[in-house]
């Protein structure tokens, strides 16, 4: 993709656009939520067995306007039931939604907003021009106009050269790059992205990366799912967890780490046979990668006391490093949270 | 006009699919085929050319109908397409009628392709003056292909596309004998009648929309004629494709 963004995830600095046109009334504190759910639910019922499986239990929910958004949870979770309510894909069993101050029931509400679904399918007989000029047009863009911002778009994706291939001959990872050019190609204000960072490899997904920082520094709210947590903790002002159709947990990434107690990790020399003592093995864990050893420390205030035992043992220390958990270890730790809470629902007083 | 950009891409679509050009060619071949066996006829060769000319373009379509009509909406959910349409500001009624408009438009093409070419022979036969007779039924076949495109469309946004092909040609058999299945019911119990009376109704009534017999005689028939089956495709069309948009209205796309 060209003209990678310079703006980095610390700091996400809203500047005016490109071409001098403001993005005042786009974004910014005080106004509506972007996206607003109040009671969101949905439940399939087969049409044989009339059995009702749980999509999603009451959600609500604000996204703010300008702010990307980071949707986590395991399959299954909902997340993907979420986004195609938003987008009118599936309808609700319960609750309301509004995107950008619109009712979703109404079809008007999806004008403002551009969507890419996980694995996204095309039609093969077209080339990447006509595509994004077709939906672009769906999208209420003029035929010209619609013709330039496709080739734009797909120039800015890296297929600038195939602008006449048809999409049967483009590979998983250039469908990709197309799904999100369609996503944007008429300049959404609200983008929802499901699992925008599947299928590629690093390369490209250091380019959507990058086109999602340049989104988010044009105004635009961007809501996405992930299971590629790394990538979620550089991207978004907020995460939700969602776990077996319920919402566990919104906050910051910021919030959600600084919230957890902290771990002190002191690396020694690798390999050596040591036997922590007892006073020390409830809060030490040992961890030994390739010709080092680290022991972390869960209790912070023990520092002293574990250094001085390393020295009374002549084990050289070869760092003593504060560890803040990742956004991966708070993801599981709270599913695991969620499965022994269901797990003691469901045992019998 | 958001169901015409529906309606451009389908055309193009199927236009682009091997198929339909295969179809054209199968077409063009036949009416080759129908000049090589015309001295079998005794006479009747012109009769033999113009009927099965005209035969061909309700067969040949009819064939895409029920292999490229009845998937048209199911493949799209199938392969996931329709994610990328729908969750634009494109109401589903719209959307339905643009698959059907599309299709309609490419066997309207395919029927004025085959019925040019059989213009084209009959005319190097030294009977030019078949041109209206030609025409006449080529346009009576096209309102009868709107109007099976029409119930395949609603099977498709409904069903498996195997199914839909089932009921959609169950439709057009019936479709075909809906004549008999009134006069059979007037000698029906009173309780049979009314049910065989409604299911002709709901049958699409294609005989209406067959005029090969007249127009290879070269006769013409009455705008009355034209006029009636016109607005009975049109409101037959309409009908289904209302019924298809309210069901599809609540789907959900897993």
């Amino acid at each position: 993709m060209q003209e990678p963004t310079a703006v980095t995830p610390q700091n996400p600095g809203r500047q005016p656009l490109a071409d001098g046109r403001s993005i005042a009334g786009r974004s910014g504190p005080g106004t509506d939520p972007a996206i607003s759910i109040r009671g969101l639910s949905k439940r399939y019922r087969h049409p044989w067995t009339q059995k009702v499986t749980r999509g999603l239990e009451p959600l609500t929910l604000d996204v703010h306007r300008g702010e990307v958004f980071g949707y986590l949870g395991p399959n299954g979770a909902g997340k993907t039931t979420t986004l195609k309510i938003l987008t009118g894909l599936l309808k609700p069993t319960g609750g309301t939604a509004m995107i950008l101050g619109e009712p979703i029931e109404r079809v008007s509400s999806r004008a403002r907003i551009g969507f890419l679904p996980e694995q996204p399918y095309f039609y093969d007989s077209l080339n990447g021009v006509e595509y994004l000029e077709f939906v672009a047009r769906l999208s209420g863009m003029g035929a010209h106009e619609a013709t330039r911002a496709g080739r734009a778009w797909l120039a800015k994706v890296g297929l600038g050269e195939r602008e006449r291939q048809v999409l049967r001959k483009y590979s998983k990872g250039m469908l990709q790059r197309l799904g999100l050019a369609a996503a944007m190609v008429h300049e959404p204000q609200l983008l929802i992205l499901d699992e925008p960072m599947s299928g590629l490899d690093p390369f490209g997904r250091r380019d959507v990366r990058d086109l999602i920082l340049e989104q988010r520094q044009r105004g635009t709210t961007v809501l996405f799912s992930s299971h590629i947590l790394p990538d979620v903790e550089a991207l978004c002002d907020r995460v939700a967890i969602l776990l077996e159709g319920r919402l566990e947990r919104v906050a910051t990434v910021g919030d959600l780490i600084e919230g957890t107690a902290p771990v002190v990790e002191v690396q020694v020399e690798g390999a050596r046979v040591f036997e922590i003592p007892a006073r020390l093995a409830a809060v030490v864990e040992r961890a030994d990668t390739g010709g080092s050893t680290a022991l972390r420390l869960r209790e912070p205030d023990r520092l002293q006391d574990l250094l001085a035992w390393l020295l009374s043992e002549r084990i050289a220390v070869h760092g003593v490093t504060p560890v803040r958990p990742s956004l991966e270890q708070l993801f599981m730790a709270a599913a695991e949270h969620s499965a022994f809470q269901a797990q003691n629902e469901r045992r019998p007083a | 006009m958001i169901a015409l950009l529906v309606a451009q891409n389908t055309f193009r679509e199927v236009v682009r699919d091997r198929v339909l050009m295969g179809l054209v060619i199968g077409g063009l071949v036949l009416l080759a085929v129908t000049r090589i066996a015309s001295p079998l006829a005794m006479g009747e060769g012109l009769r033999l050319t113009v009927d099965l000319g005209l035969s061909s373009i309700s067969w040949l379509g009819l064939l895409v109908v029920l292999t490229v009509g009845t998937a048209l909406v199911s493949k799209e959910i199938d392969r996931r397409t329709i994610f990328n349409l729908l969750s634009r500001p494109l109401p589903r009624p719209f959307y339905l009628l643009g698959k059907w408009l599309g299709l309609t438009l490419a066997l309207a093409t395919v029927a004025a392709i085959l019925g040019a070419a059989l213009w084209l022979v009959v005319t190097l036969l030294g009977h030019a003056n078949y041109a209206g007779s030609i025409a006449e039924a080529v346009l009576l076949a096209t309102l009868e292909l709107a109007v099976i495109n029409s119930l395949a469309v609603m099977f498709s946004a409904l069903s498996t596309p195997l199914l839909s092909a089932l009921y959609t040609l169950g439709f057009f058999l019936g479709g075909q004998w809906c004549g008999d299945l009134r006069r059979f019911a007037s000698h029906c119990p009173a309780e049979l009648k009314i049910m065989l009376e409604s299911a002709a109704n709901v049958l699409p009534n294609l005989p209406l929309f067959n005029m090969r017999t007249l127009a290879s005689a070269g006769e013409l028939t009455s705008w009355t004629h034209l006029g009636l089956a016109g607005a009975y495709a049109a409101l037959y069309c309409a009908c289904v494709l209302s019924l298809a948009a309210a069901a599809f209205e609540s789907r959900d796309f897993k």
